[in-house]
């Protein structure tokens, strides 16, 4: 049954192995480069580690490519949504309008008539714009007078006709200006005839959209034109492509500028509070005993501290000066009430370590502390520091939202997410944008940030490291 | 023979899929239990043993697991890459399994006695008051004291000896034909160790069932087995009686663990010999055989081309794979040389 | 286990001590004096009013008079609705608070069990990514963007369909806590279901779910029997530490849903530094906070074996 092949007496020769036997089958990485590699393998959390890049980017470049003042009020786009360069109509300034008479007309009928036929040739005058859209018709017959609405969506018949505008008691005027509040859109003026008193059920539909206008004055004032420029040509209006908030502020500059603050709080509170919380629980755990045991006490009863109350507390106690923005008090309050988990982990951390084997043998090698704690305890920990810090950053900067969306936070007028979610949120059912992009922006950054900590945690488990 | 074997495994192939690619965790292993036989499978770890008896139970996860070919059959019935309902016919009723860690093999959250009483309830459709009354039995016969209230306690209340005995009782709960014992002791101290394989070997001499141990212990093997499979790189390198293996080693690996063994036998001054070097690669084979690299008798043919298996047709069960075996090899000193028929070739 | 408890219950007792000496110390550190804003126009009505106040005393006297107080669930009168006492502010608007916080975390745990077990058994399978993709969602979103937009969806609901499907803000029914408390729980959900996966996925691993696969067990009863309920335990643990974001997280939802319930109350005192009450609000918060911890301490200890019988 032997299937041998043919066999030479060469083959037979003795030929013992001469590579090294205790050779390794793959190449030695070290733990921070092995980390590195599962880490770029990590689709997700190289992604994330992009986002925050660009972030940062935002942050630091944005205002100088942008350079729109935040805190400029550009009135003539108040709560403007996004939208593409717009441009106005420059008019002359406001002089008031008389709506025309119909000459022979009576202003009252002889009589209360039974039926009254519905206005005609319903036009409007001159080119409507947003400082005022003129109107007239043809006086109807027997008419005492005319009701005008306006509706922002279409009227069916007489239902939805919108808000009233004017009641005009007179039948032989035939025009109106309508100057309220007037945006670049479509708006769907009716006009129904009265006979002085009551409406008739006859309605005239018509369909205007007013452009954008400037007035010369306002456009001189705010340096959109030259002094010699004249009406009727188009000039360009300041670009908002993120739109602009409630006062009619720059929204993408007031997002780089509250990026700024909360990005600020986001990184910076938990830098410092994972430091101190290192050191504090790498001094406990490295130090044991009695002086372990009182140190993770107290740490423990400031865990137990009803956080975001403290945080309020701390904010009050701190006060907020006037010209302040309170970034620095909250700053401090997140310190001062979040390095104990920090604390605790370390501490855990090292309390393992130093019982680990090669602690052991390293000591017994005559490695001093010092040497101890730099070359095997610090490195041995970083990991979990590490991680730590990254998951801090979303939960100071969901901290930070949370405290300026209840009014606790950054004072105005420095803009900070959570304080434009806050502005926002009132005006979000006419504008969503407000809320939007703040939202998206706190959204984005957490998200990015939490998925580069489970990248990180992923590529720094040692575990994971022996499994392949 | 005209009988099946109890458990006749032909040809096993397994393989792994990983980040790092492909493991070839078993190349092509065959071997076959008969009842009431105790068979050890030996060999270091990560060899494939595990992998092995695993595959047969269907209890590899899959992915990454694959079985890439071979059978296995119980009885005659095939019962390799059975979907869980048709595995479930025989795993716990006839084939019965403990494992090496106890302390982890069993759910820390329900009562050792619920389960025990989950087999018998699953598999035979007793109630829980008769699956309860058996388990307390079960837990007597692999002799835990007190079996009434242990029966109510959790799997951290016990000692790993006393947990060991717990995972045999329940895998006896059905009077499985065949228990597979993957490293039962690896994990024990040494004299709990002696008690369990004592046990092992009791039960299996009253009911007659068969017994395949997983060990990487020679000792426990030569305590305990019938006939060895020794593994090595994810095949059979030797196969053979107790007696043929420890002492007509016909393996240089066989030889290697036998030196590398302590004993306390007459040899006065004799010294340990690890074996040089570690496996190969299973992600990538060598071609020729996989131990050459580690065999200090290794010759041209060796880092060439796989051996086959050479059996000695007086002694049919002892095979080795092994170059030295064929006709024409040179002899080589402490090795058994196979009788093999001088053949062909040459 | 008895003398378990009874060691927590004291340790939660020196923590709540810890709470009301910080709360104190906190509140005395303010510069200025509590009166600042108060109609204390002539410094004869400033001296009535700290008397009345108890402000007049050393610092170290106060101290003893308000945690003398406090033992006896006395936490003062309100600075600005003068007739008012911080204890019947906290009966009135309490209760409001709890019912909703109680039905957010229910829903909560609910939900993050349930999908937290469905992404693992189809894991890598669509419903899977689907879930995940929302549970990111989850985590990221600010809890008051989600108020906004559960406020603006219900009025879009009841726009579109000219119907009062929810109501949209207010308290009363029971049907004005559903949307409230969805959007509350929504980030604890989220945080739940994650940790269920991944506490499911590691239960996949161990070693006795292949012995109860080695048992003949059928994967149904392996995922109910075997992995669910082992899955469950690290699940219960953070449910203590997530009653404190669901608390905190009710301001939030309170104000823009405009329920009248304790959170809302304690963002208005702070807005108008009415001292007292955000210094009994403070302590009755932190307390009820240490005693949710530890109750769910327990809790745990009931379902865990381990724990219960050690």
């Amino acid at each position: 049954m032997i299937p041998h092949p043919q066999l030479q007496a060469a083959d037979f020769t003795a030929e013992p192995s001469t590579d090294s036997l205790e050779q390794l089958s793959r190449p030695s990485l070290s733990y921070w480069q092995d980390a590195w590699i599962r880490l770029k393998q990590n689709t997700r959390a190289i992604i994330s580690l992009y986002l925050i890049i660009g972030l940062a980017l935002f942050t630091v470049l944005g205002p100088f490519l942008w350079t729109k003042d935040p805190s400029a009020q550009d009135l003539d786009q108040i709560s403007q949504a996004p939208a593409l360069p717009k441009t106005a109509l420059l008019v002359s300034d406001y002089e008031p309008w008389m709506p025309p008479n119909a000459q022979g007309h009576p202003a009252e009928p002889a009589g209360y008539p039974d039926t009254l036929d519905a206005v005609t040739n319903f036009t409007t005058v001159g080119t409507p714009n947003t400082q005022a859209v003129r109107f007239t018709w043809s006086p109807v017959q027997d008419a005492g007078g005319y009701s005008i609405y306006r509706s922002e969506s279409e009227p069916n018949g007489l239902q939805g006709l919108g808000l009233p505008l004017e009641t005009l008691n007179a039948g032989n005027i035939v025009g109106f200006e309508d100057r309220l509040n007037l945006k670049s859109q479509t708006y769907f003026y009716s006009i129904i005839p009265t006979d002085g008193f009551d409406e008739f059920e006859v309605v005239t539909t018509l369909k205007v959209t007013p452009v954008q206008s400037i007035t010369v004055s306002q456009a001189l004032e705010r340096g959109l034109i030259e002094a010699s420029d004249a009406p009727g040509r188009s000039v360009s209006l300041a670009f908002h492509p993120f739109g602009t908030d409630y006062l009619g502020r720059d929204m993408l500059a007031r997002l780089m500028q509250g990026a700024r603050v909360s990005l600020f709080i986001g990184v910076v509170a938990p830098f410092i509070y994972v430091l101190f919380g290192v050191f504090y629980g790498g001094f406990a755990g490295y130090l044991g005993g009695k002086v372990d045991q009182f140190l993770m006490r107290f740490a423990d009863f400031v865990v137990a501290l009803p956080f975001l109350l403290f945080m309020i507390l701390f904010k009050i106690g701190f006060g907020i000066g006037p010209g302040e923005s309170g970034v620095l008090p909250m700053l401090v309050a997140l310190i001062l009430l979040l390095w104990p988990s920090t604390a605790r982990l370390v501490r855990g951390q090292v309390l393992k370590i130093r019982e680990q084997g090669y602690i052991e043998a390293a000591r017994l090698l005559g490695g001093k502390p010092s040497y101890l704690i730099a070359r095997h305890i610090i490195p041995n920990t970083m990991g979990v520091i590490l991680v730590t810090l990254t998951f801090a950053v979303p939960s100071a900067i969901f901290t930070e939202a949370f405290l300026s969306f209840i009014g606790m936070g950054v004072a105005p007028p420095t803009p900070s997410w959570g304080s434009m979610c806050n502005e926002g949120v009132k005006t979000m059912l006419s504008h969503p944008h407000e809320l939007f992009f703040p939202a998206l922006f706190i959204s984005i950054t957490v998200l990015a940030f939490n998925l580069l900590g489970d990248g990180l945690t992923e590529a720094l488990d040692s575990k994971m490291r022996s499994r392949e | 023979m005209g009988t099946h074997k109890l458990l006749e495994v032909s040809n096993l192939s397994v393989e792994f899929e990983t980040y790092g690619g492909v493991v070839k965790a078993v190349r092509g292993v065959d071997f076959g239990v008969d009842a009431g036989e105790v068979l050890a499978i030996v060999g270091e770890s990560g060899c494939g043993k595990s992998v092995t008896v695993q595959s047969i139970m269907g209890i590899i996860p899959m992915p990454p697991g694959k079985i890439t070919g071979g059978s296995a059959k119980l009885k005659g019935s095939e019962i390799l890459g059975l979907d869980a309902q048709a595995a479930n016919q025989f795993r716990g009723k006839e084939i019965g399994m403990i494992f090496q860690d106890p302390m982890t093999s069993l759910n820390p959250t329900m009562t050792i006695g619920a389960q025990i009483a989950e087999t018998l309830k699953v598999h035979r459709g007793l109630s829980t008051k008769q699956a309860t009354e058996i388990a307390s039995e079960l837990l007597i016969r692999t002799r835990i004291p007190e079996a009434q209230k242990r029966l109510h306690q959790y799997p951290f209340e016990f000692s790993g000896g006393m947990l060991q005995r717990a995972m045999i009782a329940q895998s006896l709960a059905c009077s499985p034909s065949l228990l597979i014992a993957d490293e039962p002791t690896t994990a024990l101290d040494v004299t709990i160790q002696a008690q369990i394989l004592d046990l092992l070997k009791e039960l299996q001499s009253r009911d007659g069932m068969a017994i395949i141990l997983i060990t990487h212990d020679l000792a426990v093997v030569a305590r305990t087995a019938q006939n060895v499979c020794v593994m090595y790189a994810g095949q059979i390198v030797e196969q053979g009686s107790v007696d043929e293996i420890f002492y007509k080693s016909a393996h240089p690996y066989t030889l290697g663990l036998k030196l590398a063994m302590p004993s306390n036998v007459s040899q006065q001054n004799k010294k340990l010999e690890p074996i040089p070097g570690s496996p190969p690669d299973l992600f990538s084979p060598p071609s020729g055989c996989g131990y050459a690299a580690r065999c200090p008798h290794a010759m041209r043919i060796c880092h060439k081309e796989n051996p086959p298996l050479f059996s000695d047709p007086r002694e049919p069960h002892h095979a080795a794979r092994c170059w030295l075996q064929a006709p024409g090899a040179p002899k080589t000193e402490g090795l058994h040389q196979l009788h093999l028929i001088a053949s062909h070739g040459e | 286990m008895l003398k378990y408890t009874f060691g927590r219950i004291l340790s939660g007792l020196v923590t709540i001590w810890f709470i009301a000496t910080a709360t104190f110390l906190a509140m005395h550190a303010v510069p200025g004096d509590p009166l600042m804003n108060e109609k204390a126009t002539t410094p004869e009505i400033r001296e009535n009013l700290a008397r009345k106040y108890g402000l007049d005393k050393p610092i170290a006297e106060q101290y003893v008079i308000y945690l003398g107080n406090m033992v006896q669930g006395d936490f003062g009168i309100s600075f600005t609705q003068q007739n008012r006492k911080v204890n019947d502010i906290i009966q009135d608007h309490f209760p409001v608070s709890a019912a909703l916080g109680i039905l957010a975390i229910t829903f909560a745990a609910l939900g993050g069990i349930l999908w937290g077990a469905l992404t693992a058994l189809y894991r890598n399978q669509l419903p899977d990514i689907i879930i995940m993709f929302l549970v990111i969602l989850g985590i990221s979103v600010p809890s008051f963007v989600f108020a906004a937009l559960g406020q603006l969806l219900l009025v879009n609901i009841n726009q579109w369909f000219n119907i009062s499907f929810l109501p949209v803000a207010g308290w009363g029914t029971f049907s004005h806590m559903i949307v409230p408390s969805l959007v509350l729980g929504l980030g604890t959900m989220a945080l739940l279901t994650r940790l269920m996966r991944s506490s499911m996925l590691e239960i996949v691993n161990e070693d006795f779910i292949r012995t109860a696969r080695a048992k003949g067990l059928s994967p149904s009863r392996i995922f109910f029997q075997h992995q669910l309920r082992n899955a469950i335990l690290p699940v219960v643990t953070v449910l203590g530490p997530q009653i404190a974001a669901i608390t905190t997280g009710g301001f939030v939802v309170e104000l823009v849903f405009a329920i009248p319930g304790l959170g809302r109350y304690f963002v208005q005192a702070v807005q108008q530094l009415d001292y007292t009450v955000i210094m009994g609000t403070t302590v009755f918060y932190g307390a009820f906070l240490v005693f949710m911890v530890i109750l769910v301490d327990i809790i745990y200890g009931f379902i865990d074996p381990r724990v219960r019988l050690k």
